[in-house]
């Protein structure tokens, strides 16, 4: 009980949940229109999930600040490509508030004459450049990752003496190979470096969250700018996988990746 | 900025910001209502006041686990008067919460056989006992906080070797009232999160008092003392220090 007072005493969290909720009502009005579900059922879901949307806009009114802060604290990043990266994807994330508000303000009557389809593919297009940014800063981690990790490997098989039968470590990983080989050591390569992404990834468990998260949420606005349909189905399952996502780095925070 | 984004990130800093909006709303709106061609202006308000007020249950689900909490930590107050007031208190807003959230299902259309008067009149019976076991609390302290400050007073007064008697016997009414105001200013002084405690319960509880009927107050009464208790609710918020503690 306690965990949860704690919990939803974060605005954010609450607006998580209510984003979890929306997607689950999206995928299951997907669900029950494959299997014929009554209408009036359908009808009823749709409506839960008109107002949790409603209602979610009005509970991010104001994060278009949180956003610039966030946005004015990377700045002052030591390492260039994070500070690039995560800086201007958090101003993308405050343009995309601010379309935000102006569609809550068109819904709830205040400002009637707002183009809702106009605002809403603005806010999706910098939600969609806001995703790209992070997305981008975390290949950016992953390829320092890999390269560390690579480099950590090569020191600790030299140091373990010379004779690895096979060099299957080291073999693909920036020896001066034979100029023979062509595709069998292509993908040797290849697979040696899935490998090492693997592994980068499941050392570092913040990272492979961001990536999941990133990706699953990239969906919805490619879905809703019509650059890949991928149907109510797939953007509510990967809404749902983002939200929890998220929700997991709220409660333990040890797993939101820092810059 | 940033201490407003500390102070948005709490969803009850959020909730309070939203409710002063709310209550804004309805003043303006009863302040401009007679005045002509402010239709628009009083529409729009009309329409910010609703869709606030239905955006602000989603701040209030799940308060029901808060409040069983609060009636728990009540239980083990130490004086008897505040903790019967406060566990007595705590438990109709368990109700009240419980009553809301049958309001919110009812709201989002997931149930429609639901008597939405009949539970908007329970919620707000519930929220009316929650406030005046709340108020009884606040009573309470501030007659201890008297007694104390009384007696700090007199001691004072002994250890200065004054001659007390100096009042006429004539006037000794109004000096009694005029030295009982005087030791309730000093004693809320003394106290901030008492003085506000008070203030926010007393300006809350003429809303029920108006919606059941028991007194009606005009609209602009309801949305002054709404926007009242909302500021002195993002004050506790703001600075914790500032909250009533229970003993």
């Amino acid at each position: 009980m306690d965990a949860w007072v704690r919990f939803s005493a974060q605005s954010q969290a609450r607006e998580r949940l209510c984003r979890a909720a929306q997607y689950a009502c999206s995928l299951l009005g997907h669900a029950l229109q494959r299997h014929g579900a009554s209408p009036e059922l359908q009808k009823q879901i749709r409506q839960l999930e008109g107002h949790l949307s409603l209602g979610r806009k009005l509970l991010r009114l104001g994060n278009s600040a949180d956003a610039l802060e966030s946005a004015k604290r990377a700045v002052h990043l030591s390492d260039v490509v994070l500070r690039f990266c995560i800086t201007v994807s958090h101003l993308n994330r405050a343009l995309y508030f601010a379309c935000d508000n102006v569609l809550w303000a068109g819904k709830s009557g205040l400002a009637p004459r707002v183009d809702q389809e106009k605002w809403a593919q603005r806010s999706f297009r910098y939600y969609l450049f806001s995703l790209i940014m992070n997305l981008s800063r975390d290949a950016y981690e992953i390829r320092l990752l890999m390269e560390q990790e690579s480099s950590a490997c090569s020191r600790r098989l030299k140091g373990s003496g010379g004779g690895v039968p096979g060099g299957t470590e080291t073999g693909g990983l920036g020896a001066p190979g034979t100029p023979e080989g062509g595709l069998p050591q292509l993908a040797l390569k290849l697979r040696l470096q899935v490998l090492l992404l693997a592994r980068v990834l499941r050392g570092h468990p913040p990272l492979l969250l961001d990536v999941v998260r990133n990706a699953c949420d990239l969906f919805i606005p490619l879905d809703k700018l019509g650059l890949w349909r991928c149907g109510p189905g797939i953007v509510g399952l990967c809404g749902l996988v983002s939200s929890i996502l998220s929700i997991l780095t709220l409660i333990c925070p040890w797993l939101r990746l820092k810059p | 900025m940033d201490a407003f984004t500390r102070f948005t990130n709490q969803t009850q800093g959020r909730d309070r910001l939203f409710r002063a909006t709310q209550y804004t709303c309805m003043l303006l709106r009863y302040l401009l209502e007679p005045k002509a061609g402010k239709e628009k202006v009083v529409m729009k308000l009309k329409k910010l006041e609703s869709s606030v007020s239905t955006g602000r249950k989603w701040f209030r689900l799940g308060n029901v686990v808060h409040a069983v909490q609060a009636t728990e930590q009540s239980i083990h107050a130490t004086d008897l008067v505040p903790r019967l007031c406060l566990t007595l208190a705590n438990l109709n807003r368990v109700i009240y919460f419980i009553c809301d959230t049958i309001l919110w299902v009812r709201s989002v259309g997931l149930a429609s056989g639901i008597n939405k008067e009949k539970w908007r009149t329970w919620a707000a019976r519930h929220y009316y006992y929650f406030l005046l076991l709340s108020l009884g609390r606040d009573l309470y302290e501030i007659s201890l906080q008297m007694e104390r400050v009384a007696h700090d007073r007199e001691k004072r007064e002994k250890s200065s070797s004054q001659d007390p008697l100096k009042y006429s016997v004539a006037d000794e009414e109004t000096e009694w009232l005029q030295s009982f105001l005087l030791l309730l200013f000093q004693s809320l002084k003394q106290h901030p999160p008492l003085l506000l405690d008070t203030v926010k319960n007393f300006c809350d509880i003429l809303n029920p008092l108006d919606q059941l009927g028991i007194y009606k107050f005009n609209p602009g009464i309801i949305g002054l003392v709404g926007l009242v208790s909302s500021i002195a609710g993002m004050i506790t918020v703001a600075y914790p220090q500032m909250k009533l503690k229970t003993r």
